[in-house]
């Protein structure tokens, strides 16, 4: 399986569009397109997830990764639109309680 | 027989005629076809490192004989940015320059001996030498 | 006569009797001669070399054109004697490393091995298997006291950098005072070693547990790893064994929570790592229930024949072939 990645920038708010999977072979190129984002002091970065049906560990990590960059570097993270079998790692690993995660399936652009 | 004879690299023409004298030398101290071409590819690969990425420099053809052994060295010089890990290029699917890719690891492979010296924005010096079997 | 006197000698051979006759025999001892050549080391600019050299003993009259066509055919192999002597050269590396590897997972093993203790209460089961060569799942048992700690842990990502990390995991453990020993304390401590020594997109997840024989408690705290499951005897029925924390390695404040249940007679304790339920087979993910039913089919068994069964059939319902390194414990109270 594949990862694709579509990018759209409104100001200062970054959305990353995610179709596919998150795993070990996918997890280099989501690193390397998402972290320079976290990285913008004062910026947004909205990750939509409602395309991704597989996510494993090693993707999870990117995930944490990009949080710790957001927070050294006084930018923020959000997530939004996961499907039940992503949420529930998100859920089990216990970065809900300390990832900014919007509910609800599908949302509008911000 | 020369002592020494260089050409001056600054397109790609330079690598033809670096080439030539190369496979001259060679010839003439009775390296066999196989070895005659594998020097005149290293030579092509160390001129053409010059005119990729130093723009000039130079390519010196020596014969040698060293207590009888005779053999051949290519000696490649340039002012040019210098290298600065060495280790890196002389890693085996380093260089990414087009051409036929082999890079220096490639030249220390057809040739017997291999050296290197490089200064960051001061220059580069290869020698690569061949015995004559 | 040298070894490439030799080989010209057997190369002219052949060539001569293949130019008379033309036969598929020929040819097909040809195919077989160019395995020789690849044993040998031979690169393609020499072999071109030798047709030439044989050419001109059997056509001393041979055109000059043809004659300088075959040099020009030598220059122009040259490009593939260096793809395949970097290709060797990589083939050497790459032996290199895998025994350096397999040096290295043996290495973990040992470090690695946990016995399991001895408990007249308790069958323990446990069976830990990597998905390639070096093991990301790490479980430990401890016998503190009277009591048994036990640890599962899964690294994120496999391979080396995940072993690297759990033996930092394993030492970190070994050095943590007895009285740091309750669940929740000692996931505190872990994630602050964590913490600090990982770098940002790695991070582990842990559940502890403690079962003491006196009172038949098993104290437990969880950071972000799969649950497990705590099969109830009496009313003949399997729970999620929930401890919620986050993964260590993530924030350096964390704390967890204390969790604690009562272990009756013929009641199981049963921990594994995420490759447990991130199975995958053609039909898609096995979901925990199956997980369920199978040790549930299992369970009359001895605990260490349990976990072993349910192992191999995942490992059959995945081909054989694991995607992720796979750990299951089973803890049952006899007495």
């Amino acid at each position: 399986m594949n990862l694709q990645i579509n990018q759209h920038q409104i100001n200062e708010i970054h959305e990353l569009q995610l179709t596919g999977e998150v795993d070990a072979y996918t997890a280099p190129k989501l690193k390397e397109v998402m972290l320079p984002l976290t990285e913008k002091e004062g910026g947004t970065v909205v990750v939509d997830l409602s395309g991704i049906d597989y996510m494993d560990s090693t993707g999870l990590g990117v995930f944490v990764g990009a949080l710790k960059s957001s927070k050294a570097n006084n930018s923020s993270l959000k997530l939004r639109g996961m499907t039940d079998r992503v949420k529930r790692i998100f859920e089990i690993t216990g970065l809900t309680e300390v990832m900014d995660i919007e509910s609800g399936v599908k949302g509008e652009a911000l | 027989m020369d002592i020494q004879s260089c050409v001056e690299v600054r397109n790609e023409w330079d690598i033809v005629s670096a080439r030539q004298l190369g496979r001259n030398m060679a010839k003439e101290l009775g390296f066999g076809n196989v070895d005659q071409a594998r020097i005149t590819t290293a030579i092509s690969e160390l001129a053409r490192n010059i005119y990729l990425y130093a723009g000039r420099g130079k390519i010196c053809i020596e014969p040698i004989d060293q207590l009888g052994r005779k053999g051949l060295r290519i000696v490649a010089l340039d002012n040019g940015p210098g290298i600065r890990e060495i280790r890196k290029v002389m890693e085996d699917g380093y260089t990414t320059s087009g051409g036929l890719g082999a890079g220096l690891p490639g030249v220390k492979r057809l040739m017997d001996e291999f050296s290197i010296e490089s200064t960051v924005d001061v220059g580069t010096e290869i020698s690569a030498t061949k015995w004559l079997r | 006569m040298t070894a490439k006197d030799a080989l010209t000698e057997r190369y002219q051979d052949l060539l001569s009797v293949y130019l008379k006759a033309k036969t598929e025999t020929t040819l097909y001892k040809g195919q077989q001669f160019s395995r020789k050549l690849l044993e040998q080391q031979i690169s393609p600019e020499d072999l071109v070399s030798l047709h030439i050299q044989v050419m001109d003993e059997l056509f001393p009259n041979m055109s000059e054109e043809m004659r300088d066509s075959f040099d020009f055919l030598l220059e122009a192999m040259i490009g593939y004697g260096f793809a395949y002597r970097e290709h060797q050269s990589l083939r050497d590396k790459q032996q290199q490393l895998e025994s350096e590897i397999e040096v290295a997972a043996s290495m973990q093993q040992t470090l690695l091995l946990s016995d399991v203790p001895e408990f007249d209460e308790l069958d323990i089961g446990v069976v830990s298997v990597p998905a390639k060569k070096m093991n990301g799942d790490y479980y430990n048992f401890v016998k503190s006291g009277s009591s048994l700690s036990v640890a599962v842990a899964d690294i994120i990502g496999k391979g080396i950098p995940a072993a690297l990390c759990m033996s930092m995991i394993k030492y970190a453990m070994d050095s943590l005072p007895e009285e740091q020993m309750k669940p929740h304390l000692l996931l505190e401590n872990l994630n602050r070693v964590v913490e600090q020594n990982v770098n940002s997109n790695m991070f582990i997840t842990m559940f502890h547990g403690v079962y003491e024989p006196e009172s038949h408690k098993f104290f437990y705290a969880g950071a972000g790893h799969e649950p497990g499951f705590i099969y109830h005897a009496k009313e003949d029925q399997f729970h999620d064994l929930i401890a919620k924390g986050l993964v260590l390695g993530v924030s350096r404040t964390t704390t967890y929570h204390p969790y604690e249940r009562v272990v009756e007679v013929g009641d199981m304790v049963i921990l594994l790592s995420d490759g447990v339920t991130e199975c995958r087979t053609s039909k898609g993910f096995i979901e925990r229930e199956e997980i369920v039913s199978l040790i549930r089919k299992y369970m009359d068994l001895p605990a260490q024949n349990v976990v072993e069964n349910v192992f191999q059939e995942l490992d059959r319902l995945q081909g054989f072939e694991l995607r992720d390194d796979f750990t299951l414990i089973i803890l049952k109270r006899m007495v």
